[in-house]
């Protein structure tokens, strides 16, 4: 885990394919860029095998522009859709058994700060609303218990998408879906309101039709959790497939479910919110003053 | 090559919604120097998302 892998041998540069070449001269390791920066730089995203109009395939793409250390973050993942582009990412990634992410990071993080104890390794799950609400609840709220520094975000699509559309736990109300034909008989899991009394320092709602706020949500969530302790991030990721609506209308449907049921909300710790605004602050002088900044 | 996108350069206005919606990565780009979006047709899956919220309607997607 260091800037270095990506640093191709001199004599084996020429043979590397062009996206390698790119990635190393135009990438975001070196350079600090965010989702404002989108498609002006190389994206350590690459192709990935998302159905068209994939509201997941673009809360990946966002989150991995939020990074603010790509080059020292471990992605741990688990089966879902959220898996198939996070393996074909240049990020440091970890599958683990379906629902078992966030104790395989949490030991992972508490690895890493004794291995690299100069350094922030920032450990991020990234799962579906099936590994994180259902098969992996216990454990989730078990590692906010115990206030593990890592950063979890749920890719809430509200379906198991990837096995043909049976209801999870995040689904809603009398939603029919391709395996629940009469409609889904319980509520939605409050896994936000959960992660508020669990122990997270931070906790973030958004969906993909507001980027910036995925971005900064993203952000927020994993410079806080490399200090104070765990935080959450759900992202609404609705799925054409499964929701039956066209590919073009994904960012339509979030809108919608923004005035419905996924309004944006933020909550912090007064810590956290301390944290944030002295960061804020460093990082605007160093912007004012950067001739200060150079060693 | 089975999507094709046209966009209209002189209609985008340079606001990069169609970017920061576009599901895969290096499909769309922007040339700061022209000031509008490029496409690169290889990547693109025709979902057409970036016509939808392109506000000046610069972008027509057709194919798949």
């Amino acid at each position: 885990m260091s800037t270095k892998i990506i640093t191709p041998v001199a004599q084996f540069a020429e043979l590397l394919p062009q996206e390698y070449k790119d990635l190393v001269a135009h990438g975001p390791y070196h350079e600090r860029r965010s989702v404002r920066d989108l498609g002006t730089f190389k994206e350590i995203v690459d192709e990935h095998p998302h159905c068209a109009g994939c509201g997941v395939a673009l809360a990946v793409r966002l989150l991995a522009a939020a990074l603010p250390s790509p080059a020292d973050t471990l992605i741990v993942g688990t089966p879902g859709c959220s898996f198939f582009s996070l393996v074909q990412t240049a990020l440091n990634y970890s599958n683990t058994a379906f629902g078992n992410q966030n104790a395989v990071a949490a030991g992972l993080k508490r690895m890493l700060e004794i291995r690299f104890p100069r350094v922030h390794k920032d450990v991020v799950v990234v799962a579906g609303d099936g590994g994180i609400a259902d098969i992996g609840l216990d454990l989730t709220l078990h590692s906010w218990f115990r206030r593990e520094k890592i950063t979890t975000v749920m890719l809430d699509n509200e379906v198991y998408a990837n096995t043909g559309g049976q209801e999870s736990g995040m689904s809603r109300q009398g939603r029919v879906l391709n395996m629940a034909p009469r409609g889904k008989l319980f509520p939605k899991i409050p896994v936000f309101e959960l992660a508020k009394v669990s122990g997270c320092v931070y906790g973030a709602r958004v969906t993909v039709a507001g980027p910036y706020k995925v971005g900064r949500a993203v952000r927020n969530a994993v410079l806080l959790a490399r200090e104070l302790g765990p935080t959450y991030v759900q992202v609404y990721t609705p799925c054409p497939t499964n929701m039956k609506f066209p590919p073009d209308q994904t960012l339509r449907v979030a809108k919608e479910a923004e005035k419905d049921h996924y309004s944006f909300e933020e909550f912090m710790s007064a810590e956290a919110a301390e944290y944030l605004t002295r960061l804020k602050a460093t990082s605007e002088e160093s912007e004012k003053a950067p001739e200060l900044a150079k060693p | 090559m089975y999507v094709t996108v046209k966009v209209e350069v002189e209609k985008c206005n340079g606001c990069k919604l169609c970017v920061l919606s576009c599901p895969d990565p290096n499909v769309l780009a922007y040339k700061q120097e022209e000031k509008h979006v490029v496409v690169n047709e290889h990547r693109c899956k025709g979902c057409g998302l970036c016509a939808t919220v392109c506000p000046e309607e610069a972008l027509t997607v057709s194919g798949n």
